[in-house]
């Protein structure tokens, strides 16, 4: 026993301080997510991905070229949209002129303008043993767009159609990781509230 | 003063070290048998040392993802929980910081500030001022013994182990382990009498 246990006042204290509150499973499970939301480079000791702190200057340098390419990407395929329509010419002036960011909204499937292109991923992994496309085109579901291990174990792929435009995309290994694509520029998407891989799809 | 841990049942976790190893990979389902044996823990000492204990359930969700970000880079040699509570500290004096510059700019909410859950349970009574009178005088403990006070008596770290976690010596965790110990006994005889 201790100086401090021999002490009944603080021995009384200690018994309470030491009492743990009630399991709280529903704060466990918000844990959980959170983390598993916010870890987007677990496979950085894979080889030929890049280290976390080369890929992230790379991708952000990338990213700001990609973001201006975007920038010109939406402002002419809106501008090739709108032309035919006046209610939303008048709706998509505004918008370029008051704020850039709105060029930067994820394009929805829902979209009428243009017919999807095939677009292909590709993931590499010799660990995986599932992988799967989630983004802005398949509402972020792991079990809608599954990729196809190749015959050496090492890539996994699948080509999908996707409407034109800007896309936040990422891969989800083991129905668990949450991964971002190591080859593609990234930004935060406003669907998930975290980081993302970006794919432009189709041409101006 | 004892240099050795209190044993206590809350602490015995036996968490096996193949989970972390899988966690480390990546393994969401180990990383979830991480929380489940270290939330209640981390949120009773949250609690402890921050300046709004209604921010700990935040704060310890932040030190999770965290430690789950940085899982990759933690190395066994080094006793998992100590690394966790590490990096709650750092959590909780962060936040601790940021609170009381807010609160230098802000007006005092007393009445959120002395608010206590009601209880039911009549008989429970005596146990809630006890409990309240507990928590008044561990918060009036200054942080930097507090924090000490906790990982050793409550936590069950050894001086040892807080000198590594904290890198201040034994000598001097020792001697702010007893200040608290005093501050608290002192206070808490004066609520009594």
């Amino acid at each position: 026993m201790t100086d401090a246990e021999r002490d009944p006042v603080l021995r009384r204290a200690l018994d309470e301080l030491r009492k743990l509150p009630p399991a709280d499973v529903a704060a466990m499970r918000r844990v959980v997510a959170a983390a598993a939301a916010a870890r987007v480079t677990p496979f950085d000791s894979e080889p030929g991905v890049l280290s976390p702190r080369r890929g992230r200057s790379i991708r952000l340098w990338m990213a700001v070229g990609i973001a201006a390419a975007s920038a010109f990407v939406g402002f002419t395929l809106r501008g090739a949209w709108t032309s035919s329509s006046p209610a939303t010419q008048t709706a998509a002036g505004p918008a370029v002129v008051d704020s850039a960011r709105s060029l930067f909204k994820p394009v929805v499937a829902t979209e009428p303008e243009g017919a999807a292109i095939p677009h292909q991923f590709v993931f590499t992994s010799s660990r995986a043993h599932k992988v799967s496309v989630v983004g802005d085109f398949n509402r972020w579901s792991p079990d809608s767009t599954p990729m196809v291990r190749s015959s050496d174990g090492e890539l996994w792929s699948v080509t999908i159609p996707i409407v034109p435009g800007r896309h936040v995309y990422a891969f989800m290994i083991d129905d668990s990781l949450f991964t971002l694509d190591p080859t593609a520029p990234k930004a935060r998407d406003p669907d998930l509230g975290t980081d993302g891989s970006i794919v432009i799809v189709g041409r101006p | 003063m004892s240099s050795f841990p209190l044993q206590h049942p809350a602490q015995a976790i036996g968490l096996d070290p193949r989970t972390i190893s899988r966690a480390k990979l990546g393994d969401i389902d180990a990383f979830t048998a991480i929380v489940e044996a270290y939330h209640g823990r981390c949120v009773r000492f949250a609690r402890a040392m921050l300046r709004n204990p209604d921010d700990a359930e935040d704060m310890v969700q932040e030190t999770f993802v965290r430690l789950y970000r940085a899982l990759p880079r933690y190395e066994e040699r080094q006793r998992f929980e100590a690394w966790l509570f590490q990096i709650l500290g750092n959590c909780c004096r962060t936040a601790n910081t940021a609170f009381q510059r807010q609160a230098s700019r802000t007006t005092r909410d007393d009445a959120a500030i002395e608010r206590v859950p009601s209880l039911d349970d009549p008989a429970g009574q005596f146990d809630q001022e006890w409990s309240e009178a507990v928590r008044r005088a561990l918060a009036e403990v200054p942080e930097y013994n507090r924090e000490i006070f906790l990982l050793h008596y409550i936590e069950g770290f050894s001086y040892e182990e807080v000198e590594r976690m904290t890198g201040v010596k034994q000598s001097a965790l020792k001697m702010r382990v007893k200040r608290a110990s005093d501050q608290l006994r002192t206070r808490l005889s004066e609520e009594r009498s």
